[in-house]
């Protein structure tokens, strides 16, 4: 056997093994992390492996950085394949996949692969220029990570450049040994052929700098935010960001249990996806330049919350898991935000920690929940699952909140909603307009079909009530047999939960269940996103199953089945933005029903779309308990928001929730603007016969 | 320090109130109960207290039947040592007799400090916290805004009738608390967990003999509802008369 | 027939409102047993005696003198005494005090040391045989409750503002009495005292609130929500979440459910349309004066009182009213 073949086994063996340590360490790391069980409904995870990850659908949500993208990845997809011959070539000299590849297969085999190399050589070209000309904002790291992506972009285009150039000299040397298929190695093989005749020198260097660029490129990856190669597949495949299970369910919690920690403060209260999460990042940024609090100022990066998780797992991890090798540690995988600058272990175990070391309490409470970075993580990310996590931690275990929230809570506790309101008004809205409580429908004997779940802002807000009297008056006209449960019914608990407080949530919503199972409720209808959300997506973990239907689906329902008297005349020629609601939207993939409802309801309504909308919309800034607390840094988002939906020349601003009716009128009100900002109940009840 | 705080459990007050068939009491049905507010603010001072200057015992008391033990467990969720009911049947109206109570389990307590709310939201009478310090023989401070203990003396600030005073008295003292001085903590779960292994002791309340009694409770006639008076400066004359003689507040 | 010890409560020598009606009260309490004495004790420093007539307009037959050097300023424990000592010595039916600073801090130390029942925050008061019956308004005036007091003696703490200040021209005798205790030995030292005017009224403990919303339109109309407010005298300024958060006023002027929770006697509501964030921090005010241009404004839903027009128009013109009602006062 040549001594270049042994060389060859060797340094192939060394670095697979280097690489294999590198991945050991990182799984143990990972271990730190509670057990959790994320392998249910394979087919829908192999389904989102097949769409997300190797489709890319969601990498494409930017349409050129996603061609780029799509083109490397697919790229090396490809190449990979080329990659495993040339190192089987180097161990058995010869070996070809012509050997026992049908001779098409194995031509468009070939020529993929010159093909694609030109490719990606292109998009890394425009790599390149993105970075160093555009300077897109979201990709704005340190130092370190623009280096690091230089590195990793220049290994790349290495390695596409010396497989072109083996390919070449092997066909200066051997003009049998490539097909026609290689159309651009042949090219570039006149080129080499007209320096060196005989490159047999050139071929032997540019097949060995290949071969040590793959293995290079290989081991790089751990000490790189490109790790993200090796793990996204399985980010998406083990994530439940997109079904199975539900959008944006807040994950259960046993508080029975024996524990000293309520949800998370450091790394290993997470659970191990979260800290595959970390690894998965490649801090692209998607999802902070869509967070609604970054783009208005405040000091939330949800990219910061992943890599803050990555950087404490591996300062704690090598402390905890008893890592001697130093060498391995990793240099590259550098973090956002201030340096911890922990020096000696004891300092990490006890000084440290990802709360308050790394991630602050004002960033946590910046959060609006609206999962808009969720939503446009490529590699399924669950960012706010950490947040939702931490919020846990600060409110169960250090009791720390923003001072306003206290109000919040104590009223829950008391008043049975977040206002200091008596539970003894929640029904004023109902007087007179004859509508039976479920205890009244029971008494005599008979069963409502639907209970109208009012909510807490539908009962006591003076411009909410109006919605909910709308809502009752459709009910009504379309005689519909319902009924609400009055003073019986409380808030569900949902604000506390989003405010990290469960304790408060389990006792309210344990209570509610109790209130619907007496009355043996099966159909709820509720104008309240935040209230459709709880009841119908998280109530199941506590016991509680109904079916729940927003207003927008039910009201659009109706006019489908043309039930509703509404009034035939041309009606007002109307142009009308819909604000999205995150919790109907992107918690719920409600976005037609509520435009559905506005086109049936006004036949020459014109609706017109703002410049962020569906899927990618602006919260209001009220969710995540952000309603409950003060908005003092930076831009108010609602005023942001409202200035895009002003910004359509719209006559009306349409919304389908109490809480961004709320924000939007005060945005309109801040905007000095007289645009009215309706509710679709309203719009549908101004249209009634009766009216 | 040694400190005591007694609280005492009201309801919610935005609650609606009903009176009951007796007409002697409230009607309680619905009705949220909890530590009272200026209560919660005199727990919350205790506690920073001995936060602040190092080991010492905060202990809770309440008069009042079973139910109170539900708030003296509130008081020990948010941070205090142990608590000790007054046991009752029902709290008197007699705010002496309250007073005797409480005297008589302080006095052997060997206390630094004992705290009160400046008074409770349902009678809102503030009688308690100042016949205790007489019946003890200690000085009193009440409605403090602001409280410093240093030396066995303490300073204190009143903010009361637009005037506001720093006063000096020495230890032990009774201090009534006003609103402002601190947030009340929230209790963590931490804190609810562990309040239920602290210990509550239950004795009977030695209240003596009991002079002021409720006769009968009623409701105030409905207010009237709100009235737009008028348009513009012409609407103004009206609005003052009315402030003068209806509402009585100019 | 029955005799009434009042405390006539002073400041710097001079009678309080709260003095001449609970001197009131206690006129009305001796008259109701068929005709006994009131008695009512002042105590201050040298010159205090002058105040007697002024007394004796309203009702008192007999003014207690204090009259002590170290008096000058209130010393509750001295008062406390001396009132109880003196409660002892004669022969009252009921001791009466005022329901105000002062009077919080004597009554109950007066009961304690005669070991006589009291009721604080009285509005009515009656004497039928051996019964005491008083009204006091509880949970937050949501509940008026009748209490009867069965004992020889009992000390009422009467509300400042129940009593209507009434004349009754007696003919007064004076009568000095020593302080039952010496002020130097007092337990708690007032070492600093810091006078109103000096200091912003806060929200929590100013009787009147003027609260201002968007509807002001721009932050230098806050003048005159504070020009209106300064013509009460014992008035606060606030605002809504909107403003604060538009930085037109400092965070801590805010009142509602993010802010202070506030429940003065009068509430004056200025261009606040009512969001519920708002109404949560002061629905439980006594009473409520709302000034918006939109009459649908929800503010109006629980305001008593309600002005359909622009604030930059009606706050001056009210204001000039307010100071003419005081100044006629």
């Amino acid at each position: 056997m040549p001594a270049s073949k042994l060389i060859f086994i060797f340094l192939l063996a060394g670095g697979a093994g280097f690489f294999a340590l590198n991945v050991q360490r990182l799984v143990r790391y990972m271990r730190l992390g509670h057990a959790e069980n994320r392998t249910d409904a394979p087919l829908t995870r192999l389904k989102n492996v097949l769409t997300i990850g190797i489709g890319q659908t969601k990498i494409f949500r930017d349409p050129i950085a996603g061609a780029m993208h799509a083109t490397i990845f697919w790229g090396f997809m490809v190449l990979t394949a080329g990659t495993i011959e040339i190192l089987i070539q180097g161990v058995f000299t010869g070996f070809s996949y012509a050997l026992f590849l049908p001779r098409p297969v194995f031509q468009l085999y070939a020529f993929s692969q010159d093909v694609f190399a030109l490719l990606v050589l292109g998009a890394i070209a425009f790599a390149f220029y993105r970075r160093l000309v555009l300077h897109p904002k979201r990709l704005e790291g340190d130092k370190l990570e623009h280096t690091d992506a230089l590195i990793i972009l220049s290994l790349i285009g290495g390695l596409m450049v010396t497989l072109l150039l083996t390919n070449a000299c092997q066909y200066v040397l051997d003009p049998s040994a490539i097909g026609p298929e290689k159309a651009i190695s042949r090219g570039l093989a006149m080129a080499i052929g007209a320096v060196d005749p005989q490159p047999v020198v050139a071929a032997r260097v540019f097949w060995w700098l290949h071969v040590l660029l793959v293995l290079a490129f290989l081991n790089y990856l751990p000490y790189s935010k490109h790790l993200h190669v090796a793990t996204s597949l399985i980010n998406v495949f083990f994530s439940n960001t997109s079904g199975p299970g539900q959008k944006g369910v807040m994950r259960a919690m046993d508080l029975e249990a024996d524990v000293e920690q309520f949800g998370a403060s450091d790394v290993e209260h997470l659970t191990w996806k979260n800290l595959l999460d970390g690894y998965s990042c490649t801090e692209c940024g998607r999802c902070t330049a869509a967070c609604p609090a970054n783009i208005t100022g405040k000091p939330l990066s949800p990219r910061k919350i992943v890599i803050n998780t990555r950087q404490r797992l591996m300062e704690k991890g090598p402390v905890v898991t008893g890592d001697r090798m130093e060498f391995l540690h990793p240099a590259l995988l550098h973090g956002e935000g201030d340096d911890a600058g922990a020096t000696t272990a004891t300092e990490v175990l006890t000084e440290h920690r990802l709360l308050d070391t790394y991630i602050t309490e004002e960033e946590l409470w910046a959060c609006t929940s609206c999962r808009a970075c969720v939503q446009e993580c490529p590699v399924s990310i669950d960012q706010l699952d950490i947040i939702n996590e931490m919020r846990r931690n600060l409110v169960l275990s250090e009791s720390r909140f923003p001072e306003e929230v206290q109000p919040a809570f104590e009223s829950l506790e008391r008043n049975g909603s977040p206002w200091a309101f008596s539970p003894a008004d929640r029904a004023n809205w109902a007087e007179g307009m004859d509508i039976p409580t479920m205890a009244e429908v029971v008494a005599r004997g008979e069963r409502p079909d639907v209970l109208f779940w009012v909510g807490c802002m539908g009962s006591f807000d003076d411009r909410a009530k109006k919605i909910t009297v709308a809502f009752a008056r459709i009910l009504k006209a379309c005689k519909i047999n319902f009924a609400i449960l009055g003073q019986e019914e409380h808030c569900h608990g949902d604000p506390a939960r989003r405010l990290g407080n469960e304790y408060l949530y389990q006792m309210l919503a344990k209570d509610t269940i109790g209130t619907l199972d007496r009355y043996e409720v099966k159909t709820i209808v509720t104008s309240c996103p935040h209230c459709f959300h709880q009841l119908g997506n998280e109530f199941p973990q506590l016991g509680g199953n109904y079916e729940v239907i927003h207003h927008s689906t039910f009201i659009e329902r109706l006019l489908q089945d043309a039930r509703m008297p509404l009034q035939s005349g041309e009606g007002k020629g109307l142009t009308v933005a819909y604000h999205d609601s995150c919790y109907l939207g992107r918690y719920n993939d409600i976005y037609d029903a509520p435009r559905e409802t506005l086109r049936r309801a006004l036949p020459v309504v014109d609706l017109i779309e703002p410049k962020r909308t569906r899927d990618r919309g602006l919260c209001c800034g009220a969710g995540g308990g952000r309603m409950f607390m003060e908005e003092r840094v930076g831009k108010r988002i609602n005023v942001e928001r409202t200035e895009e939906l002003l910004a359509t020349g719209a006559e009306t601003i349409a919304v389908a929730c109490p809480f961004c009716m709320t924000m939007i009128s005060d945005g309109v009100k801040a905007a000095q603007s007289d645009v009215p900002v309706l509710d679709i109940a309203e719009v549908v009840a101004g249209q009634l016969v009766s009216s | 320090m040694k400190i005591a705080v007694c609280i005492k459990r009201t309801p919610d007050s935005e609650s609606r109130f009903r009176i009951a068939a007796s007409s002697a009491s409230i009607d309680e049905t619905g009705l949220k109960f909890d530590i009272d507010d200026f209560a919660s603010y005199a727990v919350e001072v205790a506690l920073q207290l001995n936060e602040k200057q190092g080991p010492g015992e905060t202990v809770a008391y309440a008069v009042g039947p079973d139910a109170v033990q539900e708030t003296l467990r509130k008081a020990m969720s948010m941070g205090v040592d142990r608590a000790v009911q007054l046991k009752t049947d029902a709290v008197p109206y007699d705010g002496l007799a309250v007073a005797k109570a409480l005297a008589a389990e302080l006095k052997s307590g060997g206390y630094d400090l004992i705290l009160f709310g400046k008074h409770a939201f349902d009678t809102s009478a503030g009688i308690v916290g100042t016949a205790t310090a007489e019946l003890l023989g200690v000085s009193c401070v009440t409605a403090a805004t602001k409280l410093d203990i240093a030396n066995g003396r303490g300073t204190a600030r009143r903010e009361l009738e637009g005037v506001a005073e720093i006063v000096e008295f020495p230890l032990p003292a009774v201090v009534t608390i006003d609103e402002g001085i601190a947030r009340p903590r929230y209790p963590s779960l931490k804190g609810i967990m562990s309040a239920k292994k602290k210990p509550l002791e239950t004795r009977p309340a030695q209240l003596g003999n009991v002079r002021v009694t409720v006769k009968s409770m009623a409701l105030p006639p409905d207010r009237p509802p709100g009235r737009i008076i008028g348009e513009g400066t012409a609407a103004v004359p009206e609005l003052v008369r009315l402030l003068q003689t209806e509402a009585k507040v100019l | 027939m029955a005799n009434v010890l009042v405390f006539a409560e002073t400041r710097a020598n001079t009678l309080r409102k709260v003095a001449l009606e609970s001197v009131t009260a206690a006129r009305a309490l001796a008259d109701s047993t068929g005709g006994g004495e009131v008695h009512a004790l002042v105590a201050g420093s040298p010159g205090i005696a002058a105040v007697a007539e002024q007394l004796g307009q309203h009702g008192a037959d007999l003014v207690v003198v204090v009259e002590h050097a170290g008096l000058a300023n209130f010393d509750r424990e001295v008062v406390a005494a001396t009132l109880a000592a003196r409660a002892k010595s004669g022969s009252y039916r009921i001791v009466v005090v005022g329901f105000s600073a002062q009077g919080r801090d004597i009554g109950p130390r007066v009961a304690a040391k005669l070991d006589v029942p009291i009721v604080t925050d009285v509005v009515e008061a009656s004497v039928t045989g051996g019964a005491i019956t008083v009204k006091h308004p509880a949970y937050a005036n949501k509940v008026i409750v009748t209490l009867e007091i069965n004992a020889p003696l009992a000390v009422l703490s009467v509300r400042p503002g129940a009593f209507m200040v009434a004349t009754a021209p007696h003919a007064v005798r004076t009568e000095m009495m020593a302080p039952a205790a010496e002020p130097s030995a007092s337990k708690v030292v007032v070492k600093e005292l810091i006078e109103g005017g000096k200091g912003k009224l806060d929200l929590g403990e100013a009787p009147v609130i003027v609260a201002g919303g968007r509807g002001l339109k721009a932050p230098e109309n806050f003048k005159l929500a504070e020009d209106l407010a300064a013509a009460f005298g014992n008035a606060a300024v606030g605002a809504t979440r909107a403003v604060t958060d538009e930085g037109w006023r400092p965070h801590s002027d805010q009142i509602g459910q993010t802010g202070r929770q506030v429940s003065p006697q009068l509430y004056i509501a200025v261009g606040i349309s009512g969001a519920i964030q708002h109404l949560a921090g002061m629905r439980s005010s006594r009473t409520i004066v709302a000034i918006n241009k939109d009459k649908d404004a929800p503010i109006f839903k629980v305001a008593d009182y309600g002005i359909v027009g622009d604030v930059l128009e009606v706050l001056p013109v009210l204001t000039q009213a307010v100071r003419e009602a005081k100044a006629a006062h």
